[in-house]
């Protein structure tokens, strides 16, 4: 990452180009935050991983927690000795986190604390895409929302500040085209951490016991108020465009696109900018919608900002007219929100044309679109996954449920595997495979990855013995946190501060949480793999079986830093097209030109999987049988 | 300056976002205004990638609207059909020939499009359309992975791109992995020349 050193720089006014979770870092730097920690997740993985190749070097501490609860307790004990923290996750996470996060709002921080959530719109790599901001509401915490990198980087010096001025937790909310858009920055001074902290027992404060938390709740709700007097004055919060046409009222990304949208049907468009939008600033509002006949609320996902503005005109400006999502159907409440939808929806409002015939470029592209062969994202060349489902799919068959989890195995529901019957977030796999086996008393092989089975597995592993559910566990090992870009994790025995640590094994903590059958099997190894799996399949109770194998991208990388060439295999002249590898693997490295098969030499990583499986002995490479 | 808008279209693991992040470092290097989107794909290698990167005093969304790309540069030909959206008559296509089938293909044992059949889709939406050898160009500069490299010297070449090609060479001087920077700028400069030759050719 040869931006990590730019992010050091000390260089107040400098310019440079950054994405968005980046100057989320930046911003981190200049706010003098001492402890960050996060778990992977994208939109939002950037923030943890350009803090972790810098951390020590600035002096904060920064760690992978195990996962987003965790990371938030860690924060908040830090932040509740007075020292700087910020937390970051992707949306989902935050549902994890929640339980802590909603109280922690009773008890408050010292040192300034920001929860980073970054929404995914459009579920680019999500399972859903739940708008975040009504934590905000939910909890009654600040939050606030930029557009754009810049904004990004002094929202987040701007959030530890209120932070610290009203003792509370502050949420930055961005989503994918905030967090993975890279636009210029402009840089501001560093400040230095400061790590050393002090504790202080207060009990009133601290300790949410009912007698405590009755009157900890009406503090936060004063602090509420003082935070929507801060709204009020927020510099993010501001009329950027005044016109008579029309008003628009807009946050986020979705700001973007209205000012392009406006500029594009020549509207002579009023906009009032939120960047802060928990509490909302009631009386800029309230002015605002004074001074324009009609108003438009232009925002992605839910109805956030047009409920919260239609019940303020309803007490302070009743006879206002205001659009948006709600009952008018101008925008849709689901997917991203593009200048192309909120053209459409602002060109319905004002009945002036679109200058661009959509529909006729959409019937064009259609057009040369149809047959085009997709290419969605599939498993590497040599990837340990491919190896596992060929042995659970042999095994297992039609005839096995499988409940799937989160992380690059999800693709194995594609074909030729089909392995993932069932999956919703982290760690359910388990817990949802012993519902199944309990009422269907069907074979049961939940998959789940290292990561995500210690972010969320363990319980659910426990529950299976302590219920005794006859469910195999398969956790597919490949040593890393490969989705979101390999970070480190407690089975791999580093840390985000990149130092050794004490490395967890996955079969330990399976035995230590009683399950009698575990084992440990190379999934490259298909004919004793396989043995295992039908093994495991055959206890009364849960079997944990763990396949082990690095992540062949790690693994090539490993390869290439000690100058160990990758022979890649080859087809020999004993092949009789029979398509099996094609059929049994769905490999991107073997390939079908005018009917013959080959390999892709720059493709293959030489794992040897197609030359296990090729009935004809026709693959020539090495193989870990 | 008017907005230019500018399409990155190809495969994991060709260089495609690095190639996008050379472009707006370089832009704001010149003091321009750019955006620069990104979509991380599920899984590490081998999908559909897009990166839209929009140059200009105007410029506030993150994503290139419908037949309002200056550039469609396709890393990939299929990848380059899928983005056509973003093309009109006012658009070039920059297109590299080196093709990267999809698994489908194979699983359904059809063959891959000829470059008529592509070039014929592509003329659906535009005649403005440069080929460029980028695998043979970046093979002939020291490594058949600096195809990025020649794309963004084809770039440079396109009449009405903001951005100079000195630039360019500074942002990937700086952007990409020491070792391979020489043999990078070799390619970007094979690219570039290829252009021009096409462009006085017509």
């Amino acid at each position: 990452m040869p931006y990590t050193k730019v992010l050091l720089q000390d260089a107040p006014e400098k310019r440079v180009l950054l994405l968005g979770n980046e100057a989320i870092a930046r911003g981190i730097l200049e706010a003098g935050v001492s402890v960050v920690t996060t778990y992977p997740g994208t939109p939002a993985s950037e923030i943890g991983d350009s803090i972790s190749e810098i951390a020590s070097q600035v002096g904060l501490y920064m760690e992978y927690s195990v996962n987003e609860m965790v990371a938030v307790e860690v924060a908040a004990g830090a932040a509740n000795c007075g020292v700087r923290a910020l937390t970051a996750m992707k949306h989902v996470g935050l549902n994890v986190a929640a339980d802590m996060v909603i109280t922690l709002a009773y008890t408050g921080v010292r040192g300034g604390y920001v929860i980073v959530t970054a929404d995914d719109p459009e579920c680019y790599s999500s399972q859903n895409e739940q708008d975040n901001r009504f934590y905000a509401l939910l909890a009654n915490l600040p939050c606030l929302e930029p557009s754009n990198a810049q904004e990004a980087k002094e929202m987040t010096v701007y959030a530890v500040e209120i932070s610290e001025k009203l003792e509370l937790p502050v949420l930055l909310r961005t989503t994918t085209r905030v967090s993975h858009t890279r636009g210029p920055v402009t840089y501001g001074e560093l400040r230095k951490p400061n790590l050393k902290g002090d504790f202080a027992r207060d009990l009133k404060r601290l300790v949410m016991v009912p007698a405590n938390s009755r009157p900890k709740h009406e503090v936060l709700l004063n602090q509420a108020t003082k935070a929507r007097e801060i709204s009020e004055e927020s510099p993010f919060n501001k009329v950027v465009r005044s016109g008579t046409e029309i008003g628009i009222i807009s946050s986020s990304s979705a700001y973007n696109c209205a000012v392009e949208a406006a500029s594009l049907l020549g509207l002579e468009a009023g906009v009032l900018k939120l960047g802060m939008t928990h509490p909302l600033p009631e009386k800029m509002i309230t002015e605002f919608l004074k001074a324009h006949d009609r108003v438009v609320v232009v925002e992605e996902l839910e109805p956030y900002l047009e409920m919260q503005i239609k019940a303020i005109a309803k007490d302070y400006a009743p006879s206002a007219v205001i659009h948006g999502k709600m009952n008018g159907q101008y925008f849709p409440k689901e997917g991203e929100l593009t200048t192309r939808l909120v053209a459409t929806g602002l060109s319905e409002i004002t009945n002036k044309k679109l200058p661009i015939n959509f529909r006729r470029i959409d019937e064009k592209y259609s057009g040369v679109v149809k047959g085009l062969p997709s290419r969605p994202p599939v498993l590497c060349a040599g990837c340990p996954h491919r190896a596992s489902f060929y042995v659970i799919k042999k095994v297992g068959g039609e005839r096995a449920v499988y409940p799937d989890d989160i992380g690059c195995y999800a693709l194995g529901i594609a074909p030729p595997f089909g392995v993932g019957d069932i999956m919703i977030c982290m760690g359910a796999s388990i817990g949802i495979g012993q519902g199944i086996s309990k009422v269907t008393g069907r074979d049961t092989i939940a998959t789940i990855g290292d990561s995500t089975f210690f972010h969320a597995g363990i319980p659910g592993l426990v529950n299976a013995v302590y219920n005794n559910s006859r469910i195999v566990v398969a956790v597919l090992d490949n040593l890393a946190t490969a989705m979101t870009g390999h970070q480190p994790h407690p089975g791999t025995g580093m840390t985000g501060m990149q130092s050794q640590t004490e490395r967890i094994l996955i079969e330990k903590v399976a035995e230590g949480c009683g399950v009698k059958y575990v084992k440990v099997v190379n999934p490259f190894r298909t004919t004793e793999a396989a043995a295992t799996l039908k093994e495991a399949l055959q206890q009364p109770g849960p079997a944990v079986l763990v396949f082990r194998a690095p992540c062949t991208l790690m693994n090539a990388r490993e390869k290439k830093r000690k100058g160990v060439d990758i022979k890649p295999s080859r087809i020999s002249e004993k092949c009789t097209n029979c398509m099996a590898c094609i059929r049994l693997l769905g490999c991107p490295a073997i390939v079908v030109e005018e009917g013959t098969v080959r390999i892709d030499e720059n493709s293959c990583s030489a794992c040897g999987l197609c030359v296990s499986v090729c009935p004809f002995g026709a693959i020539e490479g090495s193989c870990q049988e | 300056m008017r907005e230019f808008n500018i399409v990155l279209a190809g495969v994991g693991g060709q260089g495609t976002l690095l190639a996008a992040e050379v472009i707006g470092t370089a832009a704001v290097k010149e003091g321009l205004n750019a955006r620069v989107s990104e979509i991380h794909g599920m899984a590490q290698r081998g999908g559909a990638v897009v990166s839209d990167v929009r140059i200009g005093d105007g410029v506030f969304a993150s994503t290139i609207l419908e037949g309002q790309a200056d550039v469609l540069l396709g890393f990939e030909p299929l990848e380059t059909v899928r983005n056509l959206r973003s093309a009109s008559e006012k658009t070039l296509v920059v297109m590299n020939t080196q093709r990267i089938p999809p698994t489908e293909l194979a699983a359904r044992n059809t063959a891959y499009p000829t470059v008529e059949e592509v070039l014929a889709k592509i003329h659906v939406f535009t005649s403005k359309v440069i080929v460029v050898e980028a695998a043979e160009l970046a093979r002939k500069a020291g490594s058949r992975l600096a195809q990025n490299s020649v794309l963004l010297g084809a770039l440079a070449a396109v009449e009405g791109f903001p951005v100079k090609a000195e630039s360019l060479v500074e942002a990937l001087r700086e952007l990409f992995p020491k070792k391979h920077v020489e043999v990078n700028v070799r390619a970007f400069e094979l690219g570039r020349d290829s252009v021009r030759k096409e462009r006085d050719r017509v």
